[in-house]
């Protein structure tokens, strides 16, 4: 514990702006991933344990497509949209078959994707992890605001991540599809019934799920390390973020991905040795006084 | 027999535990036994899981803390202090218990998902303290040295034969207990509630008192095979405590089935056997083991042993 | 159609009864000496098995080309521990026990070789471990098991290597302001206490202004990159690894971080050096495996034919599991025995002539771990070589603080 430099770094304007930035940046990356996540529970009530798997993959097609075409734009699109049919596929096949039974046959068939994948991408990839590298349109000096340092890289980011909770928002409140997905997601049979194609509903569901997680993993390809298993860590901090925010909430998602960015941007500073820890204790508190997360609503 | 189910228990547990014993006076086979004494510890453990899963509904994600206590606090036990085996061991579990009541009383007002979640977020806290708290626990690189092993009635553990029938002997009557909690009038309210917790509350039953006691008890069993755990690998690591080692457990207790008691015991012996057998032709063994997991799956729908007993019952009718 | 499903099912149900009976057969003995080799093969170091693999495959060409151990060919059982310390002794014993194992070859990582060690007290076979770095594995006399080495760099080795070498590089270029980088686990954080203890005995007045503990695997690292450079140290420490010391670079480059301090840290090795697409020139490195140090042709060709034979760099893992082989071999013929005991006999103290020793040979002390291989510290370029003006680390004075750092641990 290090009170003292928590202290120095609120009495001082550029460290608060420099670690609220990067709390912000971790924050919005973390949102991208957790966003398909929360998305798939509010329609389907379905945990997606194989998230973090279809972020690695996204990851991976983006390292490849880049190598093929030595284009970003086009790997980040060829990730998105492999994501969005492995989402569906993924559906049909093998989720679609276990609706309505226990969480605990969804987790076992999500595992068995992720222990499959994991070995996939070992075998095609290689076992030693992979740096896509900065494309060259990025590698430029990063940017002054306010006192803060942000790279530019990290500002499309942001402003990528931004639009997306903006669609998605918009989206499900006001268009013809977005309304249906909501009446889905309250009462399923009833929509059927009224003549929707709930099967294609679902899937595409999965796609968006899917083409969310894909485009984060593309995104974040060439800051972070590509390895086969890397999908793990990634899935548990989504998770804390859409239990936190309330498992179906786009809005909750983004505050609790913003909460959880902000305790890491301040927590490495007063607490360096338990960074982690601060994470699952915020989760616990929040859950222990809401029990339905921030902006959740009941579930069964 | 009919009328005396405990007897009947009592019986085949008996039958099981000669069997066991006498296997390793006709044929030694160190990996047998090697298999024996890790499916006692890893069989406790889901069953103790299953107590909560299959016997009140409530799905723990973080159940794997509990054997990770019970082997630290065992390990540690016999480390720093002279106490004896038997009293080291119940000690463990008493701490386990302990830590399983104050856990569970954050954990069990919430809903079935928010539960599993935080029991998982619970979990990973109680890693990272093992981590962080390296002076007591040795850190990442697990409590190391060996633990002592005292003599027990002439059983000296550092044998395997001998680790073997005592691995038996507890696995034996730690499943014989967990029976007898699941036959008792308190597991058919554990069930009632389950299947439908509001009339359970018209009848009179506290909700969180029951749950409360559930989640003690399953914990303090999970400790007792970490205690064994602790035991195979004469040490305690915190990969014991780690969210994969829950993992494990579900797996083991939906392979064999989740309504039947037995069920969680044959998914363990299921997934070790699987492991040790695939292990040795591939190192894609996750590909292998999921591959596996889905034609169980998707195949049977359910646990090995519910599948057996609904096709029995299905061939009666 | 329904009776076939059910038949499936039913054929799927009862095929499981028959596996659970199979991990029994027992393997038939063959005149072939096995020798057991474990290690993680899968999961996110895979690197650590698969690269000490090769190198022991290629180790097995050789030595059966020459005639084998006591004139039986030798054949390597590979087992994956997936890095967890309950699989890693189950393996140690299934190795030997089931499989007929003779010697064991440890690969594991820290605290698999700990689970490893107390398996091979209980059986008594001889065991080298491989890649291990813990200094107390074989240093505390509580830990050290009579049949089992270690032949592998050392945490202790290392640290007083470097922090020897970046004293004077600090005195040279007036450094003072120190940060640190450190992953938040035993690893990350007791070796940097030993790193910073020894460099302050070298260089007393060093300053570290802040101290960052990522945790392991952390993908996004900013506020770590954020909170050092506000912290405006003139140099940073750092132990990060694999995956995450290349995620660090590149996420440190987005901040133009390397612009701003020097950076050093032992952990460049080719994987790292290879896989970053900018690296940075510059950055002060320990060598862990390098084609062009030591500088003679044996380490040169054997670094090609690996290159060569696998199409990728060995690792710092791959020499040290040819080394163990090396050994093995050299006290096979001395014992002319399998022996645990026989060979714990003829391993300790033995010296042994290899192209990855800092003079052309290495040493087992007889506290059952090597000395005299190569260490040493340049900086990297963004081509092959990737480190170059490599200074070798001088082991007289390794030793003699090393004995000093044992007295105070009460080991000696």
């Amino acid at each position: 514990m290090d009170l003292d430099a928590l202290g120095n770094c609120f009495a001082s304007s550029a460290c608060v702006v420099t670690q609220t930035t990067s709390g912000l940046i971790v924050g919005m990356l973390l949102f991208l991933v957790a966003a398909g996540l929360t998305l798939i529970f509010g329609v389907l009530k379905i945990v997606n344990f194989a998230h973090g798997t279809f972020y690695m993959l996204g990851g991976y097609v983006a390292f490849s497509t880049l190598a093929l075409t030595d284009s970003y734009t086009l790997a980040v699109v060829a990730a998105a949209a492999a994501m969005a049919l492995f989402g569906v596929l993924f559906e049909r096949l093998l989720i679609a078959r276990v609706y309505g039974s226990n969480v605990l046959m969804q987790l076992l068939i999500c595992y068995a994707v992720v222990l499959i994948f994991d070995d996939v991408v070992k075998i095609v990839w290689g076992p030693d992890f992979h740096a896509m590298g900065m494309p060259p349109a990025f590698q430029v000096a990063p940017l002054f605001i306010a006192g803060g340092v942000v790279p530019p890289f990290y500002a499309v980011l942001i402003g990528i991540s931004a639009v997306i909770a903006i669609v998605l928002g918009l989206g499900l409140a006001l268009t013809r599809i977005g309304k249906t997905v909501r009446a889905a997601a309250q009462n399923p049979s009833m929509v059927s019934a009224l003549g929707v194609n709930t099967t294609l509903l679902f899937a595409l569901v999965f796609a968006v799920g899917g083409a969310l997680a894909g485009l984060a993993g593309a995104l974040a390809a060439p800051v972070r390390s590509l390895s086969p298993g890397m999908g793990f860590s990634i899935l548990i901090e989504s998770f804390i973020v859409t239990v936190i925010g309330g498992m179906g909430s786009i809005a909750g998602a983004l505050v609790a991905a913003l909460v959880i960015g902000l305790l890491r941007g301040f927590g490495t500073i007063g607490f360096p040795m338990f960074t982690d820890g601060l994470t699952y204790v915020a989760m616990i508190l929040i859950l222990v006084t809401r029990p339905h997360g921030l902006f959740g609503r009941e579930v069964a | 027999m009919r009328r005396h189910p405990a007897l009947r228990d009592a019986l085949i547990a008996a039958i099981a535990l000669v069997v066991l014993l006498l296997i390793p006076a006709f044929h030694r086979s160190p990996a047998f036994e090697d298999y024996v004494i890790r499916v006692s510890a890893m069989a406790l453990f889901a069953t103790s899981l299953n107590l909560l899963v299959g016997g009140a509904g409530m799905v723990s994600f973080g159940h794997g803390m509990f054997y990770g206590l019970g082997a630290y606090a065992f390990a540690l036990l016999m480390q720093m202090t002279d106490l004896s085996l038997p009293v080291a061991a119940l000690a463990a579990i008493a701490i386990t218990a302990v830590g399983a009541l104050l856990v569970g009383a954050v954990c069990i007002r919430l809903g079935t998902i928010y539960f599993a979640f935080v029991t998982l977020a619970m979990q990973m806290l109680f890693f990272s303290i093992i981590i962080s708290w390296q002076s007591l626990t040795g850190g990442d690189q697990g409590l190391r040295g060996g633990i002592p092993r005292r003599e027990l009635f002439g059983f000296e553990l550092g044998s395997q034969l001998h680790l073997y029938q005592f691995c038996a002997v507890v696995m034996v009557l730690g499943l014989l207990a967990m029976r007898h909690i699941a036959a008792s009038p308190f597991g058919a309210t554990l069930r009632m509630i389950r299947d439908n917790e509001t009339r359970a509350g018209f009848l009179g039953v506290v909700l969180w008192r029951a749950r409360l006691t559930a989640f003690v008890l399953a914990g303090a069993f999970a400790g007792l095979g970490g205690v064994l755990a602790a035991l195979f690998v004469s040490g305690a690591y915190p990969e014991l405590a780690d969210w994969p080692n829950s993992g494990q457990a579900i797996f083991a207790v939906m392979l064999g089935g989740i309504d039947t008691f037995l069920g969680p015991l044959v998914g363990t012996m299921i997934l070790l056997a699987l492991n040790d057998i695939v292990t040795r032709v591939t190192e894609y063994h996750g590909l292998v083991l999921g591959l596996v997991i889905l034609a169980f799956a998707l195949g049977l729908r359910r646990g090995l042993l519910d599948f057996l007993r609904l096709r029995r019952k299905g061939a009666k009718a | 159609m329904r009776t076939r499903k059910i038949g499936r099912r039913t054929l799927l149900a009862t095929g499981t009864a028959g596996m659970l009976a199979a991990p029994w057969v027992a393997g038939a003995q063959a005149k072939t000496l096995r020798i057991g080799m474990q290690s993680i093969l899968s999961g996110p170091i895979a690197l650590l098995g698969t690269s000490s693999r090769n190198a022991l495959q290629m180790e097995a060409e050789r030595i059966n080309a020459a005639g084998g151990f006591l004139g039986r060919p030798i054949e390597f059982v590979y087992r994956d521990s997936k890095g967890q310390p309950q699989e890693a002794a189950r393996v140690a014993r299934e190795l030997v026990n089931s499989t007929g194992c003779e010697l064991l070859i440890d690969a594991e990582a820290s605290s698999g070789s700990f689970a490893v060690q107390e398996v091979v007290r209980d059986l008594g076979v001889a065991c080298i471990h491989t890649n291990s770095e813990t200094s107390s594995l074989t240093a505390d006399p509580k830990i050290r098991v009579p049949t089992a080495f270690r032949v592998a760099r050392q945490g202790v080795h290392d640290a007083i290597a470097g922090s020897t070498y970046l004293a004077k590089f600090a005195t040279d270029k007036k450094i003072s302001k120190w940060a640190t980088c450190s992953p938040d686990y035993a690893y990350g954080r007791d070796t940097t206490a030993q790193y910073l203890e020894f460099f302050k005995r070298a260089k007393p007045d060093i300053e570290v202004v802040t101290q960052a503990w990522p945790k392991l695997g952390q993908a996004d690292l900013t506020e770590v990159i954020t909170k050092l450079i506000q912290a405006k140290p003139q140099a940073l420490f750092t132990l990060l690894y694999a995956g995450d010391l290349s995620a660090f670079v590149n996420q440190g480059n987005v901040y133009a971080l390397f612009s701003q301090m020097t950076v050093a840290s032992p952990n460049f090795d080719y994987p790292v050096l290879t896989a970053i697409k900018n690296l940075p020139t510059g950055i002060q490195s320990a060598t862990r495996y390098l084609e062009t140090f030591p500088d003679n042709p044996g380490n040169k060709a054997w670094g090609e034919a690996y290159r060569k034979k696998f199409n990728e760099y060995p690792t710092n893992w791959s020499w040290q599991n040819t080394v163990a082989m090396q050994f093995y071999e050299a006290a096979v013929k001395k014992a002319n025995s399998l022996d645990g005991k026989a060979l714990a006999a003829a391993l300790t103290g033995m010296k042994i002539n290899t192209p990855f020793g800092v003079d052309g040979t290495i040493t087992m002390r007889d506290d059952h771990t090597t000395i005299n291989y190569a260490i040493g510290w340049g900086q990297t370029v963004p081509k092959p070589p990737y480190i170059t003006d490599v200074k070798p680390a001088d082991w007289g004075r390794i030793v003699e603080l090393e004995t000093e750092w044992k007295k105070e641990q009460h080991y000696i």
